[in-house]
């Protein structure tokens, strides 16, 4: 029980807030409109959980939100030129990849400080990419929207999508000892070390593995809208970076697992449309997020503690 | 110890290489233009427009501004300006009384100061290009969506943040014009998009859900207008549920054409640039005077002046009998 | 990571990392001296060389290096503060706020608002030392909050502005020769400084960063130091708002925006490491300085203005100089640990 503390008070927090809805504003719960929202959270969630293994080996990645930008521009850019989405897909993962081989080169093969390395490429980043595309959209050929299916077979795929790599990485997590190898290294470096792990490789194959996922998630994001903006992901490691301490993971390393991020995004995603249910002035609206984040934190905060 | 400033040595060493030394001996007028915000398309194409003018009259055109909307920033851009001895500094306000006291001070430096898009206080310049009062655009969207909506029923507005200087005074505008005019429409919420049309499409979409009989959306920033078409066609309520608001052509024509978006309003936004470094070069030549009441701009031919104000004409609506003939 | 050098030559190493920022910082201004002051058509001497600019610099950096102060002693702690850009906003809205609605004399209002400043740093503390929470996670949800009250208490539309010119004196206006503003930080950099190098509250803030146990099995009252400097961080932000408000003539719930990361860029530059226990006030003031001159001259190059781009640039050469920054401390450890491996082999 104590284990699972906070993904169990997390989990029942979301259910108030929905319990609160069907009570109180039952045109939540449509099934259209809520279908729409969650596929404009799948990308979101596909990069939480890249985030849920950084964190948890002890780092951070600040640099998601412009390394989604830089994916979601270059594959944009390929798929307007024609190429098939069966090669724009591999190349924004692979150009994710890069990206995150660049801060893992920094923080694993330098041992520089994660916080900072992926501040300054968070900066170099999306200044790149301003000084390169100055703001325009990115106009997609029709066959991008939905893969050429239909709308809803289109919504459900990127759903699903997201939810099996979910799924994967929270089995992952706990069954396979590469994800082991994860909190091991966030635990305790050097005592992971001396049982054979490498923490330098994990460290990096992490940043790595979050490149891609930025990558893959910036191909979920404009295969649901016939333009691509630059700016998409522009505050995305905030919202993310919340869902995830929300949900429970340790910001020192070596805790957490994605079920709790997962609660945590669907909790702060909930906040803005459920706002809009209740008829409630946007102007709260970033006042109750920062209210929930804390008390989240506070809830976790009080319990009893071991030691 | 020593490592970065021996890479750092190198890099501005390679730099200073690359670098032609610049002398502004070449006696061109250097006009400045600041957009509100760089990136935005809007003030892209103004920028067309203004390279355009640039090119036919032969001046420098500095074009730069935050790359996102910010007040503190435009101020620092404007005093950079001021030190490098600029001829004429243009323009888009962000918020009235924060840049005037940067432009009162280029002012007392003998740099003209014009103004366009958006005006700063008054003295602080010298003449405004304006493109369609704040009270024109706020009259304009609400006529264009009590006509679509028979005078009756609830919509609700998608703006920029819920900070933005322009889209603040349009909606205070509404706020008396509606209820005097309209007072069988219900504005049923203002959702902020941050200028991001992902946001906007979430945002309308919940708004659309939450609000069963909202009849129209109208978004009042140009990266909302997409956004707010995009959720009504992936809500299935093309035809049920209008879109109206400001945009450019090219980011709507697909919209308008699908049916999901009525009419998109905009001034000629790459006339506006073009004006406004026609007037800029007369006004630094001393062509340009106080008590003025028209202006002749290249090939644009005569625009009209107001008061201090030359004024670009009616904003335009594109709708899908004439949005395929513009490019911008 | 320096555990296994004497204290002498640790200290030694921050100061030559000092003195390195500070020769970066003069190479960088005479480059910019150089190629970014030219003569108009005029003939006036115009751009980086020119007084003005050279106040308008000092001019732009005085809240983002006032939050670097502040964020200071935090990072010392091993600790961050997301909040004190929001917090800005906030401060500015509750001045602005308080002398126009609430009518009361400016004065008044400034101590009201510094006071608010610091009991929002408060909050922040008493999160952090009696709950034992991450300051990360905390202060992004205030970062959050704060912003959000900003624009709750302004419903993001009102604009405090009209203020008197005594006031605007503080923001536009010369005082002996500098920038009115100027002193002020200077007066907040010497109070920070003497806090953290001249006494032992700020011998306390450096052992707390090191190891928080350590600190406190040698009687250390960890939480209660830990706890003022996010109080001590929230009255600067105030005053930061106050400067801010003074400059632009007006207070709005956008004040400060983005501000947070653009100081911790300036602290972690000065030498400050992000883990605690090591950095320096000086070396803060040096980061500030030289982020503060690579901006503004970057914006006065020829070749820069011609494409439009002074933001952009001068992100990415920020970004670009943190890493070498970040790159070059640990240049030492690579060196020794180099050394060290034949004999450990």
């Amino acid at each position: 029980m104590n284990r699972y503390f906070r993904e169990i008070s997390v989990t029942i927090a979301l259910g108030l807030v929905l319990l609160a809805m069907a009570v109180l504003a039952p045109g939540f719960f449509q099934p259209q409109p809520l279908l729409s929202l969650v596929t404009r959270e799948a990308p979101t969630l596909v990069v939480a959980c890249g985030m849920v293994l950084v964190i948890i080996s002890r780092q951070i990645d600040i640099s998601v939100g412009s390394q989604f930008s830089v994916c979601s521009i270059c594959a944009g850019l390929l798929a307007a030129r024609g190429w098939p989405l069966m090669l724009v897909v591999p190349a924004s993962v692979a150009v994710g990849a890069l990206l995150g081989a660049g801060n893992g080169l920094l923080v694993a093969g330098l041992g520089l400080p994660s916080i900072v390395v992926t501040l300054a490429t968070m900066v170099i980043l999306r200044q790149g990419l301003n000084l390169v595309q100055q703001g325009a959209f990115v106009n997609l050929p029709d066959n991008v929207q939905w893969f050429g299916l239909s709308q809803a077979v289109g919504q459900w795929t990127l759903v699903a999508a997201a939810l099996v790599l979910l799924v994967a990485f929270g089995l992952a997590m706990r069954r396979i000892a590469a994800g082991r190898w994860v909190y091991a290294v966030g635990a305790d470096a050097e005592a992971a070390r001396l049982a054979g792990i490498r923490p330098q490789l994990v460290t990096f194959l992490v940043f790595v593995l979050m490149g891609i996922l930025a990558g893959l998630a910036a191909t979920m994001n404009i295969v649901q809208s016939p333009q691509v903006q630059p700016m998409a992901g522009a505050g995305l490691e905030l919202k993310v970076i919340a869902a995830v301490v929300v949900g429970g993971v340790a910001i020192s390393g070596g805790g957490g697992n994605v079920w709790g991020a997962f609660a945590g995004l669907l909790l702060l995603a909930c906040v803005s449309p459920a706002l809009t249910h209740l008829h409630i002035e946007a102007y709260w609206e970033k006042a109750i997020q920062g209210a929930i984040i804390l008390l989240a934190v506070v809830a976790d905060g009080l319990r009893p503690r071991k030691n | 110890m020593k490592s970065p400033a021996l890479p750092l040595c190198i890099v501005l060493g390679l730099l200073a290489a690359g670098l032609a030394p610049v002398h502004a001996a070449d006696a061109k007028l250097v006009i400045t233009m600041m957009p509100k915000a760089k990136g935005n398309a809007y003030f892209i194409s103004c920028k067309a427009g203004a390279d355009k003018a640039a090119k036919e009259l032969g001046v420098e055109l500095l074009f730069d501004g935050p790359t996102d909307s910010n007040a503190a920033k435009q101020n620092e851009i404007v005093e950079n300006w001021i030190t490098l001895g600029v001829d004429v500094i243009t323009v888009a306000a962000e918020n009235k009384e924060g840049i005037s006291t940067a432009l009162r001070k280029a002012q007392k430096q003998g740099i003209k100061v014009l103004t366009y898009d958006a005006d700063a206080l008054a003295d602080a310049r010298s003449f405004f290009v304006n493109q369609a009062t704040p009270q024109g655009i706020a009259y304009g969207l609400l006529d264009e969506a009590a006509r679509l909506m028979g005078g009756e029923g609830e919509f609700a507005i998608i703006t920029a943040t819920l900070t933005a200087g322009n889209q603040r005074e349009w909606l205070k505008y509404m706020d008396t014009y509606l209820p005097q005019k309209y007072p069988k429409m219900k504005l049923v919420a203002v959702r902020p998009s941050d200028d991001l049309k992902d946001k906007a499409q979430s945002e309308a979409t919940a708004l659309m859900s939450a609000n069963p009989n909202l009849k129209l959306l109208m978004a009042i920033c140009t990266p909302g207008t997409p956004g707010a078409a995009e959720a009504v066609k992936q809500a299935g309520k093309t035809g049920k549920v209008n879109v109206i608001g400001l945009g450019l052509p090219n980011e709507n024509k697909r919209y308008v054409h699908e049916g999901v978006t009525e009419s998109v309003m905009l001034w000629n936004t790459e006339d506006l640039g073009y004006l406004t470094v026609y007037a800029a070069a007369a006004l630094a030549k001393d062509e340009l005077k106080a008590g003025a009441t028209s202006f002749k701009a290249g090939k644009l031919g005569a625009f009209e002046i107001k008061g201090d104000n030359i004024l670009l004409g009616k904003p335009y609506i594109f709708n899908r009998a004439n949005i395929d003939r513009f490019d911008f | 990571m320096n555990q296994n050098s004497p204290s002498a030559g640790w200290k030694s190493v921050v100061l030559r990392y000092e003195t390195l920022l500070l020769a970066v910082l003069v190479v960088e201004w005479f480059f910019f001296y150089h190629y970014g002051t030219t003569v108009n058509r005029k003939g006036v001497v115009v751009g980086f060389g020119t007084l003005d600019r050279q106040f308008d610099i000092l001019r732009h950096s005085c809240e983002i290096g006032l939050l670097a102060l502040a964020l200071t002693p935090v990072i010392l702690t091993a600790g961050i503060d997301l909040s004190v850009g929001s917090l800005l906003g906030l401060c500015a809205i509750i001045f602005g706020k308080l002398w126009r609605e609430g009518g009361l004399e400016l004065p008044l209002a400034a101590v009201l608002t510094l006071l608010a400043g610091a009991l929002a740093g408060g909050l922040n503390a008493g999160l952090i030392t009696r709950l034992r929470l991450p300051p990360l996670i905390v202060t992004l949800g205030t970062y959050s909050l704060f912003r959000g009250l900003a624009e709750a208490l302004t419903h993001g539309a009102v604009t405090y502005t009209d203020f008197p010119a005594e006031f605007l004196f503080f923001g536009q206006e010369r005082w002996l020769g500098l920038p009115t503003q100027a002193w002020l930080f200077l007066l907040a950099a010497i109070a920070v400084w003497v806090l953290v190098h001249r006494t032992t509250f700020g011998r306390s803030f450096r052992a707390i960063g090191f190891s928080p146990e350590g600190a406190r099995y040698a009687g250390l009252p960890v939480g209660h130091r830990t706890g003022l400097v996010y109080v001590l961080a929230g009255l600067i932000a105030a005053l930061a708002a106050l400067i801010y408000t003074a400059r632009l003539g007006q207070a709005k719930a956008d004040a400060g925006t983005g501000y947070e990361l653009f100081a911790i860029t300036a602290v972690v530059l000065g030498g400050t490491s992000i883990f605690g226990g090591r950095g320096s006030v000086s070396g803060t003031l040096l980061g500030v300085a030289a982020i503060a001159v690579l901006k503004n001259g970057l914006a006065c190059l020829p070749v820069v203005i011609r494409m439009n781009a002074a933001e952009e640039m001068s992100g990415m050469f920020t970004g670009a100089l943190l890493l070498l920054a970040l790159a070059g401390s640990i240049l030492p450890n690579i060196l020794s640990t180099l050394r060290l491996r034949p004999q450990a082999g």
